[in-house]
């Protein structure tokens, strides 16, 4: 196993960072919601990453328990979100976002 | 103590007998049993009164009678009580009210003998109300409660003066006296704001150690008198009280004579001490007091209704009064209200009898009526005579007191126009009995007849003291502190001279041989001028000018600042809003994606934020 030492938890961050801001402009850019919510899990792994990368780092198991639970927690958001998707999709006949702006002021 | 009982059982029994009629319709309903209930309670307050007096007065000298109860709790002291408090002063009064409003009462249940009974019970309903409120009134222990009680009496007279609801005039002499009464009371009001504000306290006796400035006092006996002028009547205010006689004519005979329209007279006589800081006040009071005297002595002789005769009488009598007590005399004119209770309360309802037997209060429809009605005639003539001030009889011992005061006191003019007045007071008198009495009878007298016993005892017991009441006179004197006993004096024989040439003026023309027509036809055109000027009517328009053009103007204007000033503004406010709000429900896209850009830029923000502080 790779120790983890300061050099790789940067190389580590730096790539959860990338992680979390290629999700972030998937979510800002796509206009369809099955692209958002890949973004959103993009999102979700990058922070997954570093909780990873910190449990090594400082030696304890905490992290890597963490992120099992994360893990956990994010299928059930997807589950949530594709249902909502599919709702989406049966009242508005499309997944666009823009379908969904009924909050219009 | 027992008098303490007593005074609360004068006090609270008509109190009682009010609140049971007002509350319980079944009771009002039934004017027999509101016709009892009210009497009943009103015997009380009279044995009660005569009790309190009696002890007080003939040379008795029972403690006062002091009972106070906190009403307005004010921090360290009570702002001000509610009590029962009686005086040498407050119990001739007491008397005065209770026995006065107890004939009256027993004579209305004959009067309105024919009357629907709610109607009735409605009519003795209001009486409970007025004889708890007058009483309050003279039993005030402060000018506070006064006050109170002055307003309770002026709802009272409203009630009764509009007593026939249904005949338009009724109502609109009510509000009237409402309207005019209510504008003086003003007055009261202020005044005792000023005394509160300048003493601490509603007390007529300004404690010791905190004198009352001269100019203070002549402020606040200044603003009383402003109420007085409006409540008994005085000139230019004098206007409500001939309109009032729309009421029953026992009401004008207890309210519009003898107690109602005396509670100026007794508000003066109450805040005496204040008054007596004031000699501009009292001037003012001779001479506006002796002027009304006149005045409505000349307008009474030129009317043909006979109850408005009374009423401009009465606001006659009041103006000796109010001269009496501007000369610094309590007794003369406190003694003169209640021999005038007495004798005008009688005259009142001996018109009321006349009136019940024809139908109409017009002189014209009178005439004869000696042949029909001897004792109510025999009682006329008694009522008049103490009103003309005929020797021995209640009205010369008071009337002749007034004068001498004035003498005494160097007002001549004012003398002269008292003297003067009370030569017409008895051409008028004599004129009214001549025209009503004697004579050809008119058509409505043919079928007139007696009035009941019912009626006719309370008029009885009224005319006694009509012609005693005088006896009485050596105890106001005392009450006062001195020792007056009755002479005759120059003045006093000058004016019962000129009282009997009135009499024998009023007999030679209205004698039945002489008057071909009778009413104000017997006037010539420049008396007719003379009429139109004094009598009420040119007051009653510029009263009316004023109301429209100058009261009912500045309420538009303020009507107008509210609309479009007050209102604007809170309707600005609402504008505001409303228009913001079109502005900025824009920022509401709906768009997911502008929530989350709004959720990542506050991200960045708060990061900076924590990067630049930290």
């Amino acid at each position: 196993m790779i120790p983890v030492n300061g050099e790789v938890l940067q190389l580590l961050l730096i790539l959860g960072a990338g992680l979390f801001a290629l999700g972030l402009y998937g979510v800002l850019t796509r206009k369809n919601t099955i692209g958002l919510l890949i973004g959103l899990e993009l999102m979700a792994n990058a922070v997954n990453l570093n909780l990873v990368a910190f449990g090594r780092y400082h030696g304890g198991t905490d992290g890597q328990v963490f992120t099992l639970f994360t893990i956990a927690l994010t299928v059930a958001e997807v589950a949530v979100g594709l249902a909502l998707v599919i709702l989406l999709h049966r009242s508005r006949r499309s997944t666009d976002l823009d379908a969904a702006a009924d909050l219009h002021g | 103590m027992t008098h303490d009982l007593l005074a609360l059982l004068a006090l609270l029994s008509p109190l009682v007998a009010a609140v049971v009629l007002f509350i319980i319709a079944p009771l009002r309903v039934r004017g027999a049993v509101s016709a009892a209930l009210t009497i009943g309670a009103t015997s009380v307050s009279l044995v009660a009164s005569v009790l309190l007096a009696a002890a007080r007065m003939f040379g008795a000298t029972a403690p006062n009678v002091d009972l106070q109860l906190a009403w307005l709790p004010g921090g360290a002291q009570t702002l001000a009580t509610v009590g029962v408090y009686v005086d040498p002063v407050a119990a001739p009064m007491m008397v005065v009210v209770a026995l006065v409003a107890l004939c009256v009462q027993v004579y209305s249940v004959g009067y309105l003998g024919h009357e629907p009974s709610r109607d009735r019970g409605r009519y003795f309903a209001y009486h409970a109300l007025f004889a708890f409120s007058m009483l309050g009134l003279v039993m005030a222990p402060n000018l506070l409660q006064l006050f109170v009680c002055w307003e309770l009496v002026g709802l009272a007279s409203y009630l009764l003066i509009g007593y026939y609801w249904t005949k338009p005039s009724a109502g609109q002499a009510a509000l009237k006296a409402f309207w005019v009464t209510k504008f003086a009371d003003m007055g009261l009001m202020l005044g005792l704001m000023v005394l509160y504000v300048k003493t601490g306290g509603f007390d007529w006796n300004v404690p010791v150690g905190q004198a009352l400035m001269t100019a203070d006092a002549e402020t606040i006996a200044g603003l009383f008198f402003l109420a007085v002028v409006g409540k008994s009547a005085q000139f230019p205010m004098h206007i409500w009280l001939p309109d009032a006689m729309e009421g029953p004519t026992p009401v004008s005979a207890l309210l519009h004579a003898a107690t109602m329209v005396a509670a100026g007279v007794y508000l003066i006589v109450r805040a005496y001490p204040i008054f007596m800081l004031a000699p501009t006040v009292l001037t003012v009071m001779v001479y506006l007091g002796a002027f009304t005297a006149l005045f409505a002595a000349v307008v009474a002789v030129f009317q043909d209704d006979i109850k408005k005769v009374l009423a401009f009488s009465t606001c006659s009598q009041l103006g000796y009064m109010v001269a009496a007590l501007g000369t610094g005399s309590m007794v003369s004119g406190y003694f003169h209200l209640t021999t005038h209770a007495f004798f005008k309360a009688l005259l009142f309802l001996t018109a009321g009898s006349l009136i019940h037997a024809v139908h109409s209060n017009s002189l014209h429809d009178m005439g004869g009526l000696w042949a029909k009605m001897k004792p109510t005639g025999i009682l006329l003539i008694i009522g008049s005579l103490a009103l003309a001030g005929f020797p021995m009889t209640a009205g010369f011992f008071s009337k002749d007191l007034i004068l001498e005061e004035l003498l005494h006191a160097g007002h001549y003019l004012p003398l002269g126009a008292a003297i003067l007045a009370a030569g017409l007071t008895a051409f008028y008198m004599t004129r009214v009995v001549m025209l009503s009495l004697f004579g050809a009878p008119s058509e409505a007298a043919e079928h007139a007849h007696e009035s009941p016993a019912v009626m006719l005892a309370p008029m009885v017991l009224l005319a006694v003291l009509a012609l005693a009441g005088g006896l009485l006179h050596g105890d106001f004197a005392r009450m006062a502190g001195v020792e007056a006993a009755f002479h005759v004096t120059p003045v006093g024989v000058v004016a019962t001279l000129v009282g009997f040439s009135g009499i024998g003026l009023g007999l030679w023309r209205f004698s039945p041989g002489r008057r071909t027509a009778i009413g104000t036809q017997w006037v010539s055109a420049p008396m007719r001028l003379l009429t139109w000027l004094t009598a009420s009517k040119p007051v009653d328009v510029f009263f009316a000018g004023f109301y429209r053009q100058a009261m009912l103007r500045a309420a538009a204007g303020i009507a107008w600042f509210d609309r479009y000033i007050i209102d604007a503004l809170i309707n600005l406010s609402g504008w505001a809003v409303l228009r913001g709000a079109e502005r900025f429900r824009e920022l509401q896209t709906g768009q997911p994606t502008d929530y989350v850009y709004a959720v990542v830029g506050g991200l960045i923000v708060l990061t900076a934020m924590g990067v630049f502080t930290a």
